[in-house]
This record gives structure tokens, C-alpha cells and sequence, in this order.
């Protein structure tokens, strides 16, 4: 591995790419060779570092720490010349804000232990060689050398690692069920499908050390004698799939991949196959189903992919998460990780953690820490000092917890009890200031859309729920409808083929038991308690505070707003949309919302 | 074999039977939509949930394998609320409007369903959207208003017919029902092939010739078999005040409910007219005239000249007919020429090389639904015996290869894995280069190592690039189960070396031997077989011959038969339509069409079939057979009527099964 006085790492995030970052790239490396530099400073691309919007493209330079941000190509020979032959900091081209942070993952907060995010931010993921520098294919080549299939099997079984894709099935029980079955060859699938709205933490992996769920996939295969492995990846994550594919690409270099890896007699290969971004191409049974090149719908179970899998041979399907921890299992042993989380999930896991929240993004956390210590610690609180109220683990298909669940310690079956999941590893934490009946339409909307349309109850059912919902909140509901919902949500939980349908109306069901009052209010008093439903609110202009400046009045997109300059204003209810652009730009919080 | 209990009664199935065909097999009556008996198990409409001792939730019966001590319930009150919400959620899903559907009293599974629900209305408001009716198809429409997503017609695209024509597009509640990408089935991949339209269990796939016509309880429905190509496919007719209404596969039969637009569609648009009563030429007239009349005048001008009548029969005709026709002017009247309209184009190629060697060479259609490579030359499945090439397209995606040899465009070139384009006329020499190639790579199945001709040479008469055959050779002889199917492209017109060399080339790859009879000849009309075993395989020529008796029964005549009749003097023509030859004839006899008489086929792979009459014949129609045995009696010949016996005289090329 070579040495470099410094690094550049430049963004090539799909907006920066969009605004030429290649081209920065490519300008940067013809000046560093003209001058000479090209030994001494290092060009790397990595993932968003900044908000593309705001500072695009842009980079960083380490060890000086320096971000330089919307730059052109037409920059780079003075940047060049400045910064890395006369050692001068261009500030001209630096970003505004001196402080730049990974706004996906930023440095450990308290109570992190980051053992699947490790690398991330910290590797250059285009290159085998930092990975290897970090212990990368070791457990590889001890597990290869040293042990059968079955102590690897075991070491990962006395981990206690569960599946991260949601169920948390034990991996090493379901390596070992595959193992089983006489039949071959054997395929390993890696589900990189993830889907679930505001979580990334798969994608950042797959970006920022592809090579970590390489490594674990060969060593899962060895483990099952799998003879192919496909990772499975939504198009909508480009970067993960070039990121794979030219860390699949190296691991076939350095004999990773391919026939008698380290000369033992064990072969295996990877593939990328890219989903049309399906959210139930998650399920293992529609993943397989599009890989093998046929529409991503589900199937009944039995029997099971570890007996009839891709191409109809067994196969073994495990989260990005889970193939990208297990080289780190074995490299530091079972009881190392096992004397992390709580007695039955062991560890630790990633979360998104999305909302209401002071720190967004990406976290990883062992098991076993209570909710309130993610939301309060990790994640800061609740943004602007508001008030927590609830809290949606799971996806779209978890459920919503309350303050009375905020000391509950994070492990599947503490999460299931409250009436959620843990799923992919989604948090979406939500203020006061939300509507509940607002949240399970928004979630409905999501699944409805995203059912695959194979089986009545998910097709047709989550329609008719979200057509309940939806008149709930534009004020035209009835008891009945609540009734009615519920039956709904029932049945639909109860008929549905697989696990979306299964799932989808949790929120709907959780949102009921803790906030029935909410749906009441909705549909009794027609009023939004949260004022969030457009249909149920007004906006009012009140008497000491409005100036009559007539600042709301310009703004007013419908004109709904009448009164003489230094003369109180008044919006016609009649006109007005509720847009609450009046709100925003009154400069002395006259404006008012009622419901 | 597993024992289990469904509401309460102890039952036994096989092993691998799921829970929905074991209560079906016991009378236990579980609603479902998406399920049809003869397509996989789908699980998609959740109407057959039941509950299952044990399991936390209502499982599909349909998908549900029977496990040895399963305990199911499937009248609960709770499964009588779920199912009554799956059908409550499907009427709200698109336009259910029962009374303007065509199907709407009886033929729709839907309906039927929420009436054995006691279902009186519809709980939900429906909120569907308006899909356009695709009306662009001549044979039926696609209505997506009416559709519940069973998928029964994609599965019976894909599964029966191996098109895969049809699919769906988007998801969740947006699911529609298209062809191809998405465009009008009239201007799609479809081949008619009406699958699809006899599984749909609503009225979004309605056929055009029936439609309106009346429910299936005013129909007769009578088992037969088409008569449209030698494979002899089972079918149901659906008649009303005699006459067709539609045409469906018969499940029971060997086809499984299969049919193409031969056997299903064309044979109810008839528009010939037909002929009801004997005609006899007076001057430059036809005269209607008696039968009694008729067949004094047939004697009249006939009985003198016996010996001189060139006689040709239809093999569409039936078994009996064909065997009365050979038996009454070959041994009766002693012919010189006595023959069918096929000429023995499709079979005489093959019955002679039988005949050399003694023994049949042919295997069974079911060789084609296992064969995991075929070979396909001189015939184009597309165009004919198309449901023999169902049965290769449907599993083409489970992984059987295909190799078409034809020097013309042929409709399976798209398919195939190999298309090899030989010279025209040279499949002698396409036979010879496979099997010198095969030897060459070492793949040999018999301990062949020399052969006549040198793949060098064989590929200079063919004109076939050398890699090519040697990688059809190498597809052929690395099968498991490779078939080779043939046709007229190689029976017509060849020399029985080629015959040969197919057969030497089907040892050779395994397609043929001692255990499995790999190879295929698909012959000609209904009855080709029959006509071929019967020794009807003579080239029609007229010559000398004074008179000329043709029975046509219910085919169509080709201009090449109407210009070797010119110079006969008398010509007496037996049929069920008007057409240019009962123009021309000096008598004409009506007779009944296929439909209207209960006879037998024998079909390409030698099982004799029974088709009964579904309709009536018109007043003053005599069917093939009698007017046959009439004018048998009327010159003074005995028929033998043991045409069994008839049909066994020669070595037959494939196994019969009578």
C-alpha cells in the first residue's frame, strides 16, 4: 500500500456527479501529474460529503481538513497550484460553513459502537487494498484454512447473530438448514434491496466497504457450499452497484472469488443483479423470483428457498448487514460479540434514525440500549425543544410506540411485544406537532403503492383502507369508518400472502390503540388536534399582533387575504387553501392555526 | 400416502396433493377463484383460506401441500368473514355490474361464489377505475373492467400454450392485465390459441362467436375430438338448437383443455353452404334428385366400368368411412387407383421404411412434453399441429433447448437456440453432417466410428457452416431426453436414404433406443395415419381410368385435384358443401360433417379415439359411411366392415393403441 502526504476526496454523490465531479476528478489528476504531485497526493472518490445542493461538487483534503465546495473545472489548476504546491489554502473556494460533516454518518456519538460502519467514511472503497489494511479477508482465509463449514456454522451460532433483514431468524440456523438439504449447487443470494422509506443503512455500507459484504458472502457460501452468490440491489443505488461491482471485480484478482480460493477446494462467484427498485422485492420469495428474470412477486412458503430457492435449488437469502458482520464475528469470536446487546439479540445493529430529531442519519448501536437513550442520547432529542410523541420502528410495516414504551430496551422480541418490529432498522421519530391519522395515511399510501398486486386481500384491501383514511382526514369520516378500518386492517393482516400485506396495517393498528382520540377528533369533532390535516384547520388572523404590513396578503397565492395597510388583515376561509405560506412569512406570529 | 382431517372427516391423499385438491377429491367444497385444476397453484385470491390446527393464521388451501395429521376447519365463522371481505374487497375493486356482463347468471365464478356466500350486495363503495375494452382481438375481447387479477389467463398463456403473451403491468391496486408491452392483443404476440378465455372465471375474457349466445346450462356440451390436424385433440362442443356455439379443450383428454385456433375458433365460423339433398347432372344442370334415384344412376353409370374408377377419399373422413371406402373399391372393386388426398405425402416416407425393417421407430406425443431437447425438421409448428409445438414452447423457459433445421422462415426460428438453413432439398446431407459431427466430437451414443459420407463433404452438399452443426450435434447428443420431430419438408420428396439417415442420426444422439422412441413424424389431416396404414399413399393420377368417385366429406378441395379431374368422364363426388368440385361432379351425394357423426380418429401417435356426434345432420343427409356401404350394395360388393382388423395389416410406425 502506497503512502500519500494527502488525500482528496472528492464527492461524486449522483448531483455532484451530475455537476461534473468526474471532470473535477480527471482535471485534478492532469494537474497533479503536471506538477508532479501524482506520488505525493491522492485522489479518491467517495460518497456525499456536503448537501450536494448547497455545495456541489465539492471535496475535501485530509489531513489539512479543508473542504472545497462548488467547484469547476476551470478551478482546479489554481487550486492545485495553491493549495498542494505552495501550500496555501485557497479560501476563496472553501465552503461556507468551515465545519463539514458526513450529514449521513458523522463521528460516533455517545453510546455508539460501530462495528458494521466501521470503515465507512474512513476507506477508499475502490480500493481492496485499505480494506485488506483494516484486517479485510482475514476471517476469510482463516475460516477457509482452519475451519470446516461447521465451525464456522457454529462460531456464528454461539454469536447469536440474527438475520438483520427484519425477522431476525438466526443466520447460522439458517445456514445450517440450507447446508442440509441434498441437493446442489447451492446459491446465496444478499438482499441489498432495501426499500424502506428515510433507511440507508445498507446503501452506506454497500458505498463505503462493499468489500465487507463480499467477504462475508464467501464465507457464508463456504459455510452453506454455495456455489454462486447473487447480491441483489435496487437501481435506484447507483454508487452501491458500481461499488460492488468493482469490489466483486478485485476479490476475483486477488483469487477471493473464482475457482479454489486460497488454493483450498471451495469456488464461489458473485453477481450484482439490479431490482427495478419493487419495495417487495425485499422478500425473499419475490427477490428470487426476480433474479431468476421474472416479475418480483411473492410466493407461498412452503416450500422454502433453503430447499427451493433461485433457479429452484436451495438457497440462502441474508441482509447486506448481516453477510458485512460476520467476518468481524470471526475475526474477534463469538464471544466478543455475543457479550454485546441483550440475552436474545445479540450485538449491535445500524439504525436511520429520521424525523423529528436533532441528529439525523445513520447509527449503530449494541442491543439493549432502551429507546429513549437512542432518541435522547444518540439522536439528540427532539428538534426546537418540542415534545416527543411517537415513535415508528420497523418501516412501513412496523408500528408506532409511546412515551410508555421509551424505556423499553431494542431487541426483537421487546419490540414485537409493544405491538412493532425491529425490521430493516428504520426509526422515524416524530414530534407533537404530527398527526397520527396523517402518519398511517402517509404509510398506507406507501404500501398500497408498493404491494406487488398478486394477492386480493394487499392489493385491494390497503386501497380501501387508505380510501378510509383519506376521507378521515379531509373531515368526511364517520364512527363506522373507524369500525370499518379496523375490520379491515384485521383481515387484511390475517389473508394476505406475505409479509408486506401481512405488515401493512400496523400503523394503522398501532395508531389506533395509542391514539383513538386522534381518529375521534377526526371524525366526531371534525377538528386535527395537530393541526396538520388541511381540511380540518383554518387559518385566522389575530388582533394585537398583526401590524398590517400586508406581507401575507402579497404572499397569499389565492388572494384570500383582505385590510387596509396598518389595518388588521383577514383571510376568507371560502378562498383560502390552508397552504400556510401567510404563517411562514408573517414576521410577527399573527397568524394563527385553528382547528 | 397422508392422512388428514378436514372438518372433522378423515381423509387420505396422496403425497404432494395440496389441501384444496384433497377436500376437492373428497366433495369438501373450499371456494377459490385463482386456482384452476389443470394450471399451477397460484395463491393469489385468498378465497380458499382455511384454518389450520396449529398455524396463528388462515393459510390458502390452494398452495397448502397436505401434511400427515393436519387438522383443517374451512366453515368457521371467522373464515366465512374473511371470505366474505376478499369478495366484498374484489366487487369494489373494478366494475362488477352483474346484470350487463355476459356471463352474469351462472358462467361467472365470481358471482357464483358471493351467491354461495350468501352475498346479496356490496358492503364496500366501489371506487374503480375506467379501462378501455380491448375490442381489437377477431376472436375475443379483453375487458379489465371485469377482471379480478386471478392470473388464471397469464398461467394458461404461459403454461397451456407456452406464448407468454400475456402479463401484467404495474402494481398494487394499479395491476392491469396486458399483451406483450402493454399492447392491443389484436397487435400482439397472441396466436388465438382461446386458453385464456376458457379459464377466466369473470367476463374480462369473453369469446366473440359465443357470446350472448347463451349460459352454459342452455348448451349441450359433448365430448369429442377435432378433427383439424393428426394429433387429435380432445375437445368439448357446445351446441344449442343444433348448432355450435364455442369449442373447448377437454381437460380430461390427453391435451389437458389445450386447443389452437384450428380447434378452437375456426371450426365454429363455417360459412360454406351445405348440400342437403343428391344432385345428378341432366344436360349442363345438377338436378335435386332422390337417393333412390341416386344410386340407380351411380349404378347405372358405374357398375359397368368397375375396375376403371379412380377413387379418393378425404382423411378427414372417419376410421370406418376410410377403412369402407378401401375395402369397397381396392378389394371389392379391384382399382388400380384408390388413394387419399395426403397421396402419403406426410406418411408414406416413414411407413416404408417400417415396412423394410419391421418394427415401429416412433414414440408417443408425451415424448415431447419431456424431451429436454428438440429437434425440428420439415415442419413449422407454428403453422400446423400447433399444439404439438405448445407442448415444446411451454417448457423453452424450464430449459429445453431447440433446434429448427429449415431453409424457409419458420415460426419457431424465434425460439430456437440453434437455426440451421440449409440448402433446400439437401436434408440428406444435414442428417450425414450431424452424425459425422456427432462421431467427431466423441459423442456418440452407439458404437458408430466411420461414416459414409465426410462432415466435410455433407456441409458442401448442405451448405451449413461446420460450427453450426457441430453445435446442434453437441446440443442433440449432450441431452438427456432429445426428441426429434419431422414433417412433410422431409417426408415429401425424399429418398429413403434420408430416412435413413434420420434414423441412424436419432440412434446416434440417444433420441432412439431400445428404451425410448425419440422420434416423431407429426403427418397430415385427422386421419393420416389411418389413410397411411390402410395403404392409401398412392400419387392420384387419373390416367386411363373412365370414372372417378371422391370422397371429400367435409374438406376443402385444392385446385390440383380439380385440374387432374378434368378429362374424367364420370365423376361422382361425395360431400357436405357446395365447392367447385360438386360443380363439376355428374352426381353428387350430401353427407354429414364431422361434427354430426359419432366416430372414431386415429390420431399421430396411434390411439384410436371416439368422437361423438354433438349435432344433428340436416334432413336428407346420409352419413360417409352409410352412402359408402349403399353404394357397395348397390354394385355388389361386400365391405368388410372389421376395419379394427383393416388397420392392423401393416406394420404400423408408431405403437397403436386401439
Amino acid at each position: 500500500m502506497k503512502f500519500f502526504r494527502s488525500h482528496v476526496l472528492v464527492s461524486v454523490d449522483p448531483q455532484c456527479l451530475e455537476m461534473g465531479a468526474h471532470e473535477i476528478v480527471d482535471t485534478l489528476n492532469d494537474e497533479l501529474v503536471s506538477c508532479g504531485l501524482i506520488d505525493e497526493i491522492q485522489v479518491l472518490e467517495t460518497s456525499r460529503l456536503g448537501d450536494p445542493t448547497r455545495f456541489g461538487p465539492d471535496l475535501v483534503v485530509y489531513p489539512e481538513n479543508v473542504h472545497y465546495a462548488n467547484l469547476t473545472v476551470d478551478d482546479i489548476p489554481f487550486l492545485v497550484e495553491e493549495h498542494f504546491l505552495k501550500g496555501r489554502v485557497v479560501e476563496k473556494f472553501r465552503a461556507k460553513e468551515t465545519v463539514i460533516t458526513d450529514d449521513e454518518l458523522g463521528a460516533p456519538k455517545q453510546k455508539e459502537v460501530r462495528i458494521v460502519l466501521r470503515n465507512c467514511g474512513k476507506i477508499d472503497p475502490h480500493n481492496i487494498e485499505e480494506y485488506i489494511a483494516e484486517d479485510g479477508y482475514q476471517a476469510l482465509a482463516n475460516a477457509l484454512t482452519s475451519l470446516t463449514p461447521e465451525q464456522v456454522i457454529d462460531e456464528v451460532m454461539r454469536s447469536g447473530l440474527r438475520g438483520r433483514g427484519g425477522a431476525g431468524f438466526p443466520a447460522a440456523r439458517k445456514w445450517q438448514l440450507c447446508r442440509q438439504v441434498p441437493d446442489f449447487p447451492k446459491y446465496l443470494t444478499c438482499n441489498a434491496d432495501e426499500g424502506d422509506p428515510g433507511a440507508f443503512m445498507n446503501r452506506r455500507v454497500l458505498e463505503s466497504d462493499p468489500h465487507s459484504v463480499v467477504e462475508g458472502m464467501i464465507i457464508a457460501a463456504y459455510a452453506i457450499g454455495a456455489s454462486m452468490g447473487y447480491v441483489y440491489c435496487r437501481a435506484e443505488y447507483p454508487i452501491a452497484v458500481a461499488n460492488l461491482n468493482i469490489a466483486i471485480e478485485q476479490a476475483r484478482e486477488f483469487g477471493f472469488l473464482g475457482n479454489k480460493i486460497f488454493g483450498t477446494d471451495f469456488s464461489f462467484d458473485l453477481e450484482v443483479r439490479m431490482g427495478a427498485g419493487a419495495f417487495v422485492c425485499g422478500e425473499e420469495t419475490a427477490l428470487i423470483a426476480s433474479i431468476e428474470g421474472k416479475r418480483g412477486e411473492p410466493r407461498p412458503r412452503p416450500p422454502f428457498p433453503a430447499v427451493k430457492g433461485v433457479w429452484g435449488k436451495p438457497t440462502n437469502n441474508n441482509n447486506v448487514e448481516t453477510y458485512a458482520v460476520t467476518p468481524q464475528i470471526l475475526l474477534h469470536g463469538a464471544d466478543w460479540y455475543s457479550s454485546m446487546g441483550t440475552e436474545k439479540s445479540k450485538g449491535t445493529k445500524t439504525f436511520a434514525i429520521a424525523g423529528d430529531v436533532v441528529n439525523t442519519g445513520l447509527i449503530e448501536v449494541p442491543f439493549g440500549l432502551s429507546l429513549r437513550e437512542v432518541i435522547f442520547d444518540v439522536g439528540g432529542g427532539i428538534k426546537d425543544n418540542k415534545k416527543f410523541k411517537a415513535i415508528q420502528t420497523g418501516g412501513p410495516m412496523g408500528g408506532c410506540l409511546i412515551e410508555e414504551h421509551l424505556d423499553l430496551p431494542l431487541d426483537y422480541e421487546a419490540l414485537t411485544a409493544a405491538g412493532s418490529m425491529m425490521g430493516s432498522g428504520g426509526l422515524i421519530i416524530m414530534d407533537d406537532e404530527t398527526c397520527m391519522v396523517d402518519i398511517a395515511r402517509f404509510f398506507m399510501e406507501f404500501t398500497q403503492e408498493e404491494s406487488c398486486g398478486k394477492c386480493t386481500p394487499c392489493r385491494v384491501g390497503t386501497r380501501r383502507i387508505l380510501d378510509i383514511l383519506e376521507k378521515i382526514c379531509d373531515g368526511k369520516g364517520t364512527l363506522a369508518d373507524i369500525d370499518r378500518l379496523e375490520m379491515l386492517c384485521e383481515e387484511v393482516a390475517k389473508n394476505s400472502l406475505c409479509g408486506l400485506g401481512q405488515g401493512a396495517p400496523n400503523p394503522v393498528i398501532s395508531t389506533l390503540k395509542h391514539f383513538r382520540e386522534e381518529y375521534i377528533a377526526h371524525v366526531v369533532d371534525k377538528k386535527c388536534p395537530a393541526k396538520v390535516c388541511r381540511s380540518l384547520i383554518r387559518f385566522e388572523i389575530t388582533s394585537p399582533a398583526c401590524t398590517g404590513c400586508m406581507v401575507c396578503a402579497r404572499n397569499c397565492p389565492v388572494e384570500a387575504i383582505t385590510g387596509e395597510r396598518r389595518q388588521l388583515h383577514v383571510i376568507d376561509p371560502k378562498t383560502c387553501i390552508r397552504c400556510g405560506i401567510c404563517a411562514q412569512v408573517c414576521n410577527f406570529n399573527a397568524v394563527e392555526v385553528l382547528s | 400416502m397422508i392422512n388428514l382431517t378436514i372438518n372433522g372427516k378423515t381423509i387420505e391423499v396422496e403425497e404432494g396433493t395440496t389441501v384444496l385438491n384433497a377436500a376437492r377429491q373428497n366433495d369438501i367444497k373450499i371456494p377459490t377463484l385463482c386456482d384452476h385444476p389443470n394450471l399451477t397453484p397460484y395463491g393469489g385470491c385468498r378465497l380458499c383460506v382455511v384454518e389450520v390446527k396449529g398455524m396463528r393464521v388462515p393459510i390458502a388451501a390452494c398452495t397448502l401441500p397436505a401434511a400427515n395429521n393436519m387438522v383443517i376447519e374451512t366453515e368457521t365463522p371467522a373464515l366465512r368473514t374473511s371470505r366474505n371481505v376478499i369478495l366484498s374487497l374484489l366487487f369494489s375493486e373494478r366494475n362488477h355490474f352483474c346484470p350487463f356482463c355476459q356471463v352474469s347468471g351462472g358462467d361467472c365464478e365470481l358471482q357464483n361464489a358471493a351467491y354461495d356466500e350468501h352475498m346479496t350486495h356490496w358492503p364496500m363503495q366501489p371506487q374503480w377505475t375506467n379501462f378501455p375494452v380491448d375490442t381489437s382481438h377477431p376472436f375475443f375481447i379483453l375487458d379489465n373492467n371485469r377482471c379480478i387479477l386471478c392470473r388464471r389467463c397469464i398461467r394458461a398463456c404461459a403454461e397451456m400454450s407456452g406464448n407468454f403473451t400475456l402479463n401484467v403491468e404495474e402494481r398494487g391496486s394499479a395491476t392491469i392485465v396486458v399483451a406483450d408491452t402493454n399492447v392491443p392483443l389484436g397487435q400482439s404476440s397472441c396466436i388465438s390459441c382461446g386458453s385464456c378465455v376458457q379459464v377466466c372465471p369473470t367476463g374480462a375474457l369473453i369469446d366473440r362467436q359465443s357470446a350472448y349466445l347463451g349460459h352454459d346450462k342452455n348448451l349441450t356440451s359433448t365430448r369429442s375430438i377435432c378433427r383439424g390436424c393428426s394429433l387429435g385433440c380432445g375437445i368439448q362442443i357446445h351446441t344449442r338448437d343444433n348448432r355450435i356455439v364455442k369449442i373447448t379443450g377437454d381437460y380430461e383428454a390427453a391435451n389437458a383443455g389445450t386447443l389452437c385456433k384450428s380447434g378452437r375458433f375456426l371450426p365454429v365460423e363455417q360459412n360454406r353452404t351445405r348440400l342437403t339433398s343428391p344432385m345428378k347432372r341432366v344436360g349442363k344442370q345438377l338436378v335435386a334428385t332422390s337417393w333412390e334415384d341416386a344410386f340407380a344412376t351411380l349404378a347405372t353409370n358405374i357398375k359397368p366400368l368397375r375396375g376403371k374408377i379412380a377413387a379418393l377419399a378425404s382423411t378427414r373422413l372417419s376410421v370406418e368411412a376410410l377403412s369402407a371406402f378401401k375395402s369397397l373399391f381396392k378389394d371389392g372393386l379391384g382399382s388400380e387407383m384408390v388413394t387419399s388426398v395426403e397421396e402419403g405425402r406426410p406418411t408414406a416416407l416413414q411407413a416404408a421404411y417400417v415396412e423394410k425393417n419391421g418394427s415401429s421407430i416412433e414414440g408417443k406425443l408425451d415424448t415431447l412434453r419431456t424431451a429436454d431437447c428438440v429437434l425440428l425438421i420439415g415442419v413449422d409448428l407454428a403453422t400446423t399441429h400447433e399444439v404439438a409445438g405448445f407442448y415444446i414452447k411451454r417448457n423453452i423457459p424450464k430449459g429445453t433447448r431447440l433446434i429448427v433445421i429449415d431453409p424457409n422462415e419458420n415460426g419457431m426460428n424465434d425460439l430456437a437456440n440453434i437455426n440451421l438453413k440449409p440448402k433446400v432439398g439437401t436434408d440428406e446431407a444435414v442428417f450425414n453432417a450431424i452424425e459425422a459431427a456427432v462421431i467427431k466430437e466423441g459423442l456418440a451414443r452407439t458404437d458408430a466410428k466411420t461414416t459414409k459420407v465426410s462432415l466435410a463433404d455433407a456441409l458442401k452438399i448442405c451448405g451449413l457452416a461446420e460450427e453450426d452443426v457441430k453445435d446442434a450435434a453437441r446440443m442433440l447428443a449432450e441431452s438427456v431426453a432429445p426428441v426429434i420431430v419431422y414433417g412433410k419438408g422431409i417426408t415429401f420428396s425424399s429418398q429413403s436414404s434420408t430416412m435413413d439417415a434420420m434414423v441412424r442420426v436419432a440412434n446416434l444422439v440417444g433420441a432412439s433406443d431400445s428404451e425410448r422412441k425419440g422420434l416423431f413424424s407429426v403427418k397430415g389431416e385427422a386421419n393420416s395415419l389411418a389413410a397411411s396404414l390402410l395403404g392409401l399413399e398412392d400419387v392420384f393420377e387419373v390416367k386411363k381410368l373412365k370414372a372417378a368417385y371422391i370422397a371429400a366429406g367435409d374438406d376443402y378441395v385444392t385446385k390440383r385435384l380439380l385440374e387432374k379431374l378434368e378429362k374424367v368422364q364420370y365423376l361422382v363426388v361425395q360431400a357436405s358443401y357446395e365447392s367447385e368440385l360438386t360443380e363439376r361432379a355428374d352426381l353428387v351425394l350430401p353427407v354429414d360433417i364431422w361434427a354430426e357423426e359419432s366416430a372414431h380418429t386415429l390420431n399421430v401417435d396411434g390411439h384410436l379415439k371416439l368422437a361423438y356426434a354433438a349435432l344433428t345432420a340436416p334432413e336428407g343427409v346420409r352419413s360417409n359411411l352409410d352412402v359408402l356401404n349403399e353404394v357397395a350394395r348397390e354394385l355388389g360388393v361386400t365391405v368388410n366392415d372389421d376395419w379394427h382388423a383393416a388397420l392392423t395389416k401393416r406394420t404400423s410406425v408408431v405403437e397403436l393403441e386401439l
